[in-house]
């Protein structure tokens, strides 16, 4: 009997530990995911979709913007998946890049902005939570998180933007490079 | 043309939506299998028994035009919702209900998933044109609801504009301020209230089940020991610069990302793992930076066709765009980690 009950404890004893850690997302992490989402939806809609495309049509052309702002303002206006739609205002032979440099910022992003990829929210959550217990500031890592995002972004859409550019001119789709 | 069947795709054991009907035509003709390591075998039987085209999305990019149909291994984020919001008809093979940011788009109409080559059935003539008849009657059904729906929404925002026009105008001085402050107040209202209507919603669908599924790994890891036999492994690898580089070269191999990537679910797990690690002191904090960038070296290799398609990219852009991203991964994954340690010294 003594054998049985001590299963039993363990059974259960194990999905307690993952209660407490499920209570503390909820008490910890919920509400503030609340507000902060709440308030960043508002600002979306007053400030409206058309002005920010409009912007974001404006400064695409400098290459320095096309892979830090405007992926910035893309991901955090319209959030992964949408953001990606942003693509259409520049030249094809752009898109790959913009593309890479766009996804690859929808988890920087999250350490301050949740509201952006609140779907995929753990790839953040799981270290920074850990970041937090031992002691550390989670804002302080999010904040570098999308300080450093912007840095790899930039880095990222460099190089796609040469390899898709070798790459078109290697499967003679010279006509796209040119397009403006 | 002769050759063009209708066949029935039905949603699979656990699954939802459907059945679907599809009938290729010389303008739609082509099955796309947006699934990542080749063609589905789903996308190949649909192919054979309709006498359409298969091509991988990820190699032959296809205009959203001449898409008959369009099958994805999505969890339930972005992708599943993608096709459907451009009308094209999605089979997921992957089991699950609408979800994600996109799930409003996701109608029983347009979406099945669960799919199994088993759920493909060929349909003979005969009942074709009934079940073509009925379900024309019942699109005719659904596009008059529609109208309906139309005309009150037509009507709700004529009964607006008459407010607004008569609010503009016509009252002035002291009375005119405060009507507009009102207004001014009451879309404020309106906006915030729907904002936060917004949220649940997203927090509800989108946040709570990951942090359920999370909580509960973490508890069985944590409880009965795994933990620490993960740790041995995951420590050591971790817990270095050169480590991290190696898990970046990883996830960002070229075959390896694509199936890494989806809904960033092994991102999550492995990013929950080292911040445990983190948590109980076995990895060093100031790896915490430049271990996020090392577990995600394979973000959105999955979904190059599909944000591409999003950006309006012409199917040679996506041809020559998606090798292209995958193999920039290998130089960026790695070099992103770099960049991330050398900012982590800055904590």
């Amino acid at each position: 009997m003594d054998f049985m009950i001590a299963i039993a404890d363990g059974f259960i004893g194990m999905f307690q530990a993952g209660a407490e850690v499920f209570m503390g997302f909820m008490t910890g992490i919920i509400p503030l995911l609340v507000t902060l989402i709440t308030a960043v939806n508002a600002l979306t809609k007053m400030i409206g979709e058309e002005k920010i495309n409009r912007f974001l049509q404006k400064i695409t052309k400098y290459a320095l913007l096309r892979y830090t702002v405007v992926p910035l303002i893309a991901v955090f206006f319209f959030t992964n998946p949408m953001c990606y739609t942003v693509g259409r205002f520049m030249p094809e032979k752009y898109k790959p890049a913009f593309y890479d440099s766009a996804v690859s910022f929808v988890h920087p992003i999250t350490g301050l902005f949740p509201h952006a990829n609140s779907a995929e929210l753990f790839i953040w959550l799981g270290v920074a939570t850990g970041y937090a217990t031992a002691g550390g500031s989670q804002a302080q890592l999010g904040l570098m998180f999308l300080l450093t995002g912007l840095l790899v972004i930039l880095m990222r859409g460099l190089v796609t933007e040469r390899i898709s550019a070798y790459m078109f001119k290697k499967q003679g789709y010279e006509r796209i490079l040119n397009e403006k | 043309m002769a050759n063009h069947k209708t066949v029935i795709v039905s949603k699979g054991k656990n699954g939802w939506g459907g059945p679907l009907e599809l009938t290729p035509t010389e303008e739609k003709k082509y099955v796309i299998s947006v699934t990542g390591g080749g063609i589905h075998p789903v996308a190949r039987e649909i192919a054979r028994l309709s006498g359409a085209e298969v091509v991988d999305s990820f190699k032959n990019p296809v205009a959203k035009e001449q898409t008959l149909v369009a099958v994805i291994d999505c969890g339930g984020t972005a992708r599943c919702g993608t096709y459907p919001r451009l009308r094209i008809p999605t089979v997921n093979v992957k089991v699950m209900s609408p979800s994600g940011p996109l799930a409003k788009f996701m109608t029983e109409d347009i979406f099945a998933s669960g799919v199994t080559v088993g759920d493909i059935e060929l349909v003979d003539s005969e009942a074709a044109v009934a079940a073509a008849q009925k379900t024309e009657a019942d699109e005719a059904v659904v596009k008059n609801n529609e109208k309906i729906k139309e005309t009150v929404a037509a009507k709700a925002e004529a009964v607006e504009d008459n407010s607004e026009n008569n609010g503009y105008g016509e009252k002035k001085g002291v009375m005119g301020i405060i009507d507009k402050i009102a207004k001014g107040a009451g879309t404020f209202m309106n906006i915030m209230y729907q904002a936060g209507r917004d949220t649940i919603d997203t927090i509800i669908k989108n946040i709570i089940p990951f942090m359920a599924f999370v909580a509960t790994l973490i508890g069985i890891i944590n409880y009965t020991g795994i933990g620490e036999i993960l740790a041995n492994v995951l420590v050591p690898l971790s817990n270095n610069i050169g480590g991290l580089i190696i898990l970046g070269v990883i996830t960002s191999l070229p075959f390896l990302s694509p199936l890494l990537a989806p809904g960033a679910v092994i991102g999550a797990i492995i990013g929950t793992l080292v911040g445990n690690e983190i948590a109980n002191g076995n990895i060093d904090m100031s790896i915490a930076l430049p271990a996020l960038f090392a577990i995600n070296a394979q973000v959105g290799t999955d979904f190059i066709p599909v944000g591409l398609t999003l950006g309006e990219a012409k199917p040679e852009t996506i041809s020559v765009g998606a090798p292209a991203i995958l193999f920039s991964r290998v130089i960026t994954g790695p070099l992103a980690v770099v960049i991330a340690y050398f900012m982590s010294f800055t904590l």
